[in-house]
């Protein structure tokens, strides 16, 4: 009786065990989030660059808003629209994607910024050791900066949107330039590649239209 | 023991003994040793990442967790419609307080991560979570100090979020989003930042997710927000219904710029 019964139960129980083990290690692939070409999971660098450029946008789309209203100069004030709408367009792509992956449409709460990129990108600003993220992007206006923008008005609100607006893009510069390299997916390639093209054109606008009106770029990093 | 004891008998006792042993060996224990342990370390690892994965999930927002607040315990729920709005010189009689919904003023206060050292009024707050922030109302009679610190740098900077202080509010934290409250005591309590997690720019709760926070062009002024009022509304103030709104005026129409609220003349502002 035993020994056929026996060599059975081993055999199941064997069978079992493989199936768990496989089972396991699908479980592990999920969260490993290696799942190239479909949906980028929490982690990576498309999940990552959404939320932190969306978070980074939304700033600029801010800063332009007040140009846009109020600035002295129609170019300055058209400069602003273009960023504006370029970026609250940008900005809404990536909160939809992040959608459509069920990822949050913006970085955690109390979470740093930018841990799916080495902080030794190209120069970076980043402190820290790689990947460890930081608590404010580079670019990143302060509360104080943005109050004292509103509280401009006429050339003055034109000089100062220019310097903050320069030093911004210059900060999401190697985001983008990291992303377009780096992300999983095309459309996340794509778009932060014309991230990085578009903002580099508009950085060297500004550099101009700050040396027109004799004054200096803030300094960056 | 017995088979190794020592066996003058020769070569048959010998292969008797071997038999014994060979019948004996019938479950193999070493080979169930090591597929138990395996089964173990497979249990462990499925059961190590479902759990990792759903912690995740737990407040994130998708199809299948269109409310993630209800996994945080003491969060109150109320429904209200959008989109209902009120002029400068009107006020709500709010339902809650702080209130979470309901009519509200045409401007939203700015929400763009902005830490408000006085108190604004509420029909302004309101339409700040129709767009999907959300707001950390605190007592400043009991709340200060590192508490308050803690708070405040989940706020400033970070997009759809408000903070101010409220006069007379009956927890010393109070967090609202749309349609969600939740009171409690403790700046360091897990539960805010769930509840930012599970509720800020949430699709399915907020009536516009995503809104603009900031305010330029609408005339209201984060550094000089309308005051908070804190006597109760009149017989005169619009109900949460919405019945009361006087339509707006064709000359406030063309003016940009919130007008001077006037119902609040009793407060020192300016």
């Amino acid at each position: 009786m035993s020994r056929a019964r026996g060599r059975a139960a081993v055999y199941s129980i064997a069978a079992l065990a493989v199936l768990l083990v496989g089972a396991a290690v699908g479980m592990l692939v999920t969260l490993s989030v290696v799942r190239p070409e479909s949906t980028p999971g929490a982690g990576s660098v498309d999940v990552g660059f959404a939320q932190d450029m969306r978070v980074h946008h939304l700033q600029a789309i801010t800063m332009a808003g007040q140009a846009r209203d109020r600035g002295a100069d129609r170019k300055v004030r058209a400069l602003a629209f273009d960023i504006e709408s370029t970026q609250l367009d940008q900005s809404g792509r990536l909160a939809g994607w992040l959608a459509v992956w069920d990822q949050p449409e913006l970085p955690p709460p109390g979470e740093p910024h930018m841990r799916w990129m080495p902080a030794e990108g190209h120069g970076g600003h980043g402190a820290g050791a790689a990947g460890a993220g930081v608590t404010r992007m580079p670019g990143m206006a302060t509360s104080e900066e943005l109050a004292k923008l509103r509280s401009l008005s006429g050339a003055d609100l034109d000089v100062y949107f220019l310097q903050l607006m320069l030093r911004h893009h210059q900060g999401g510069l190697d985001m983008a330039t990291f992303a377009a390299a780096n992300a999983q997916t095309e459309h996340v390639r794509v778009l932060a590649e014309k991230i990085a093209a578009g903002q580099d054109a508009e950085t060297r606008l500004m550099r101009s239209m700050l040396a027109e009106r004799g004054a200096e770029p803030l300094p960056f990093p | 023991m017995a088979n190794k004891t020592k066996n003058k008998g020769g070569k048959a006792a010998l292969k008797a003994a071997r038999a014994s042993v060979v019948s004996k060996k019938g479950l193999p224990w070493g080979t169930i040793a090591a597929v138990a342990a395996v089964v173990l370390i497979a249990a462990g690892v499925f059961g190590y990442a479902y759990v990792q994965i759903d912690s995740v999930k737990e407040f994130t927002v998708s199809e299948e967790n269109k409310d993630p607040s209800e996994n945080i315990d003491g969060v109150v729920r109320a429904e209200y419609a959008g989109s209902q709005h009120v002029n400068a010189d009107q006020r709500v009689a709010y339902d809650q307080s702080p209130p979470f919904g309901g009519p509200h003023d045409n401007y939203w206060a700015d929400c763009s991560g902005i830490v408000y050292p006085v108190a604004v009024r509420n029909e302004n707050m309101v339409h700040s979570l129709e767009h999907g922030a959300v707001w950390i109302a605190y007592n400043p009679d009991q709340v200060s100090g590192a508490a308050l610190d803690t708070l405040k740098a989940k706020v400033e900077g970070q997009p759809h979020m408000m903070m101010s202080p409220y006069p007379g509010l009956d927890s010393p934290i109070s967090l609202q989003s749309w349609g969600h409250q939740l009171k409690l005591s403790d700046a360091n309590d897990e539960r805010i930042d769930q509840f930012i997690r599970s509720l800020r720019a949430n699709r399915f709760q907020n009536p516009e997710p995503g809104g603009r926070c900031d305010t330029g062009g609408t005339g209201f002024d984060p550094a000089n927000p309308p005051p908070f009022v804190a006597e109760a509304p009149g017989p005169d103030a619009v109900k949460m219904d919405g019945s009361g709104i006087v339509p707006q005026e064709e000359s406030e129409m063309t003016t940009t710029g919130a007008p001077t609220p006037t119902t609040t003349a009793a407060q020192p502002t300016q």
